[in-house]
């Protein structure tokens, strides 16, 4: 089992080999890297059951209910397996993601109807995680030297005291996004809230994290909500049953176990 | 009335200030007018069928579109072009107002395709391409895509098309010019650019409504003002019922923009209406002063004998022509009934300004002057003078046969009525040069379609729409319809499944159709889901998956196409069953139009034979007679089933200024009759011979009655200049009408009064 670097040293390291940024000791890029490490790659590896709702303008709800199981390789390198057991019509059906720094995900899915797996080339920045109004970006995390980061200022979300911080995507780089404020929790690093304002600086997406709890030494946003404003729709999600380093094999995390679910960790 | 006519000649100066200040009390609330160029606005808010379309196009966050086309000589698909059409689309959704996601264009619009096994979705031109060879391999990838072609791209790939969808309708105007700037910016000579849909020609439809508003309506006046003066000479006679016609338009409307009405594009026809109609009692009192003022030498015992001789015949005209359009009111049209309200309203105004501001300014004239311009003159004018009695003669002596003429004249009216073809659509409301048609034909021609209407397959659970045999169905009815020359292009979500089908089984021919099972189709919507944008989908399925919406685009959109169409779903119903559980709707703008189309023939219909009856109460009372009454409703009866009769022989559609027309007919030809009969039967009473009585009407009261019709034709004539078609058919049909209205008047009247007019004892010489 590969031991986890250090967050700082991640992010050191992750600077180092940025060639846009020009002060490599900025602090705001460096919260943004303690705070994606913080929200998504806690822990080496992770289990959740994780049910999303999916609620359009007139109240209507789809239901996604799925297992997830990660592994962290090395920062901004992780492994993703899910298994859906909800909605009825998809039952069986997984999917897996391996998450690379610097380009688009590989995606694998497994559709049980007619027994195959297809490779699925799309971009995350955009694509939507199942119909959710959370994008694979948001779901696996956007590659942090996409977008030029500025401290616009420190604010609290909640009573909870935070940095608030612009990011811009540079130049040539895909995004669906203008501009996004994150309000980044100063203790846990956890993003708190986030607003994505589309190209035309129109407010298009809200996030916000509605509930944390402290697993396994490690703050975890248990409930969380993703609105799409100008849609009025929005995606609740639930954490249920996260467990932090269990021991997930890097073996997993292989085609073959789309088709032939691991029984061990899928319930 | 005669108290408030003698107190205006007392008070010529306090009967115009009083006039002049009311006026001024209508003119507040102009500047709060609101317009409305909505034809949805045709219907009730809570007709069925628009609170279904309004249901639609919540469910499917359907918006209305604007439809861009450009297009190439040489082809689109040349890396030049490619990047001109990759920043027009980038301009595009920077416009506000556009729902960005749902732009369909090369740049915004997902393709999923395989490669061994590997699915990609992205844009079909993430980037334009910068050889020719791959822009020659985006057209096959284009063109090769059934989803695509003929929709994004014509299929001789000289053409491509931006589907812009906009939050609201209201906005088309503009952003259709903000489009057109992007096209004038970024496109070169060798490129043409289109820019079609309904919502651009019903907003530019309002804003042109309202340059032909202030073009039409005073040449109008113009040239209702030339004419007058040709038949009374005097400037200072005429200038008052042209100041009458604009008062009245200024009460007319100022009290409907007051009571917080809008401006549809039925009310703006408003003043139209209103001017030739308001001075036709002025011209009736000029008529009669003109003749009578010679031999009298008084301008005060003039009005007087003319006010003793017109004011019943005034009185009751302007109560007709009210109630014709009042009778609008019946009509389940909202627009429709707010503009005979108001045009009603307008004609009372008129009325009254008339029986006292044209005593009152003749009052102000000076004798001396009247003496020199009227007196002078011998009475009449030659033409009409010559021509007038001559006619008179001819109705008389040939009674018979111009009886037996009109009656076969009626038959071959009714004929031409049994053919009359109900039909419009607002892009025709333009002339065929304007850009609005020249872009309409022309997208229609390279693409799928710029009419859209929607079938909603509405079932009676949730997921009903997931199962193999809906899918199948619906499948099977869009084949249908694209078959069929009028629809250009169809899409649902069946073609999202086939798609997705057809792109998992490594694009093999077999598999580019609707799976057998429902977990295939569930899985791969959920495939679907999970690769684009989750927006796509729900264009065309609601959150239950209980109701679907099948997207027509239709080449042309004539209320009678749609309806070509209802037929063709109806048969294809009759041999292929619906699956259990599922019912049919139509929706969409352009059923929405057939609707209120539907709508507006019964109602009008309707309201023509409730105004119809109401204007034959008046006669009955007005005349004391069945018989009088009976004859006076022959003009107009005429003049309604031989004009609407000749649409249907030379194949012009009833749309809705046709329609209009009738309440005018129903108003103003019965004025006419009026005059004649009234007039027929005081001289009938008075000398008992009906060869004099005859003689007689064809001196003054002819003159009367040939003047307003001249005015009335003429006066609508300038529509014809207009740019806008409904314009220009109220100018022609009303003509046509007011000719056969007075024809009858002159001719038949005469002719039937010779023969079946009651014997001048008893009731009429009581008068």
């Amino acid at each position: 089992m590969n031991t986890k670097i250090t967050t700082a040293a991640g992010g050191l390291a992750l600077l180092a080999t940025m060639s846009v940024v020009t002060s490599a000791q900025e602090p705001p890029t460096q919260i943004m890297v303690r705070s994606q490490e913080a929200f998504l790659a806690a822990g080496n590896d992770m289990v959740a059951r994780i049910t999303m709702k999916l609620i359009n303008k007139a109240g209507k709800e789809r239901l996604r209910d799925l297992t997830m199981l990660r592994r962290d390789l090395e920062i901004g390198n992780q492994k993703y397996f899910m298994y859906f057991h909800q909605p009825a019509d998809v039952r069986a059906m997984t999917f897996m993601v391996w998450k690379y720094p610097g380009r688009d995900d590989d995606r694998w899915v497994f559709v049980p109807a007619i027994k195959l797996v297809r490779r699925i080339a799309a971009d995350d920045s955009r694509s939507s995680f199942v119909g959710s109004d959370f994008t694979y970006d948001d779901i696996s995390g956007r590659d942090i030297e996409l977008d030029r980061h500025t401290l616009l200022k420190e604010e609290a979300v909640g009573g909870t005291p935070c940095y608030v911080i612009e990011s811009v995507p540079t130049s040539g780089s895909a995004s669906e996004y203008g501009r996004k404020l994150s309000w980044i929790a100063k203790d846990s690093w956890l993003p708190l809230k986030e607003e994505y304002y589309d190209r035309r600086a129109q407010l298009a997406r809200v996030f916000t994290a509605d509930e944390v709890q402290t697993i396994g030494g490690h703050p975890t946003v248990m409930r969380r909500t993703m609105r799409d404003v100008k849609r009025a729709h929005r995606t609740e999600v639930a954490f249920e049953s996260v467990r932090y380093d269990v021991g997930l094999t890097e073996a997993l995390f292989a085609e073959r176990y789309l088709r032939e679910p691991p029984a061990e960790w899928i319930r | 009335m005669t108290r408030l006519v003698t107190w205006a000649m007392n008070r010529p100066r306090t009967a115009i200030a009083f006039a002049v200040l009311l006026t001024l009390a209508f003119l507040i609330p102009f500047p709060f007018v609101v317009i409305d160029t909505d034809p949805e606005n045709m219907l009730e808010a809570d007709q069925p069928d628009r609170v279904f379309y309004t249901q639609v196009k919540e469910d499917f966050g359907i918006y209305d579109m604007i439809v861009v086309g450009v297009t190439d000589a040489r082809g689109i698909f040349r890396p030049d072009t490619l990047v001109r059409l990759d920043r027009i689309a980038e301009a595009i959704v920077a416009i506000d107002g556009v729902v960005v996601e749902d732009v369909l264009s090369l740049s915004t619009t997902d393709n999923v395709t395989a490669d061994g096994d590997t699915l990609t979705v992205a844009r079909i031109m993430e980037d334009p391409p910068a050889t020719e060879a791959d822009a020659a391999s985006l057209r096959e990838v284009v063109l090769g895509n059934a989803m695509f072609r003929e929709k994004l791209v014509s299929l001789d790939g000289a053409g491509a098309a931006f589907y812009v969808p906009i939050e609201r309708k209201d906005q088309s105007h503009r952003i259709a010019q903000e489009i057109e700037s992007v096209l004038a910016r970024e496109l070169s000579d060798e490129q043409r650019s289109y820019i079609a849909g309904l919502p651009v020609a019903e907003d530019t439809f309002g804003h042109e409504m309202f340059v032909q508003m202030a073009i039409t309506a005073p040449l109008a006046m113009g040239v209702i003002f030339i004419l007058m003066l040709l038949m009374f000479r005097k400037v200072s006679l005429i200038v008052p019922p042209m100041v009458i016609a604009m008062l009245s338009v200024v009460w007319a409307m100022g009290a409907l923009i007051g009571l917080g009405f809008t401006v549809h594009i039925m009310s703006s026809m408003i003043p139209v209406f209103l001017m030739p109609i308001a001075v036709l009692d002025s011209v009736h009192i000029l008529s009669e002063f003109n003749d009578r003022y010679p031999r009298i030498g008084d301008r005060r015992r003039t009005i007087q004998a003319v006010m003793q001789e017109l004011h019943r015949p005034m009185l009751y005209t302007s109560l007709t022509s009210a109630a014709g359009f009042a009778s609008l009111m019946l009509a389940p049209i909202p627009p429709v009934r707010v503009f005979g309200a108001f045009v009603a309203l307008g004609i009372l105004v008129a009325w009254v300004l008339t029986i006292t501001l044209i005593p009152a300014s003749i009052m102000l004239t000076r004798e001396d002057t009247l003496q020199a311009r009227v007196g002078a003159r011998p009475a009449g004018r030659p033409m009409l003078d010559r021509w007038l009695p001559s006619v008179g003669r001819f109705a008389f002596a040939g009674s018979g046969r111009i009886i037996g003429a009109a009656l076969l004249l009626l038959v071959v009216g009714l004929a031409g009525l049994s053919q009359v073809v109900v039909n419009d659509n607002p892009v025709k409301w333009f002339k065929p040069q304007h850009p609005i048609r020249v872009a309409d034909d022309a997208m229609n021609r390279l693409f799928g379609g710029t009419y859209m209407a929607d079938v909603i397959v509405e079932g009676t659970a949730d997921e009903t729409i997931k199962r193999p045999d809906v899918m199948a169905f619906i499948d099977r009815l869009q084949t249908h319809l694209e078959e069929h020359p009028l629809v250009g292009k169809t899409t649902s979500i069946v073609d999202v499944v086939k798609r997705v089908n057809y792109v998992v089984h490594g694009e093999q021919p077999a598999y580019d159709a609707v799976p057998a099972t429902g977990e295939e189709i569930g899985q791969y919507l959920f495939l679907f889901l999970s690769s684009g944008d989750p927006n796509d989908l729900d264009n065309f399925v609601d959150y239950d998956y209980r109701r679907s919406n099948i997207w027509v685009q239709m080449k042309q959109g004539d209320n009678q196409d749609i309806e070509t169409l209802e037929g063709v779903v109806a048969a294809f119903l009759r041999n292929n069953p619906l699956p259990p559980g599922i019912e049919l709707r139509w929706s969409g703008l352009t059923y929405i139009n057939k609707v209120w189309q539907d709508l507006m023939v019964t109602g009008m219909r309707n309201a023509i034979l409730g105004g119809f009856a109401a204007v034959f109460i008046l006669m009955v009372i007005l005349f004391r007679s069945f018989r009088l009454a009976l004859i006076s409703m022959l003009p107009l009866t005429f003049s309604i089933v031989l004009s609407y009769g000749a649409l249907g022989w030379v194949g012009k559609d009833y749309d809705m200024p046709i329609a209009v027309c009738s309440s005018l007919a129903l108003g103003l030809s019965i004025d006419f009759a009026i005059h004649f009969v009234q007039r027929f039967r005081r001289k009938y009473a008075e000398t008992g011979d009906l060869s004099v009585v005859n003689a007689y009407m064809f001196g003054e009261p002819g003159r009367a009655i040939a003047r307003n019709a001249l005015v009335i034709v003429v006066g609508f004539l300038p529509l014809v200049l207009a740019t806008l078609t409904p314009y220009v058919t109220v100018g022609v049909f009303f003509a046509v009408l007011m000719a056969i209205s007075a024809m009858t008047t002159l001719l038949l009247l005469p002719a039937l009064l010779r023969v079946a007019a009651p014997a001048p004892s008893g009731q009429l010489q009581s008068l």
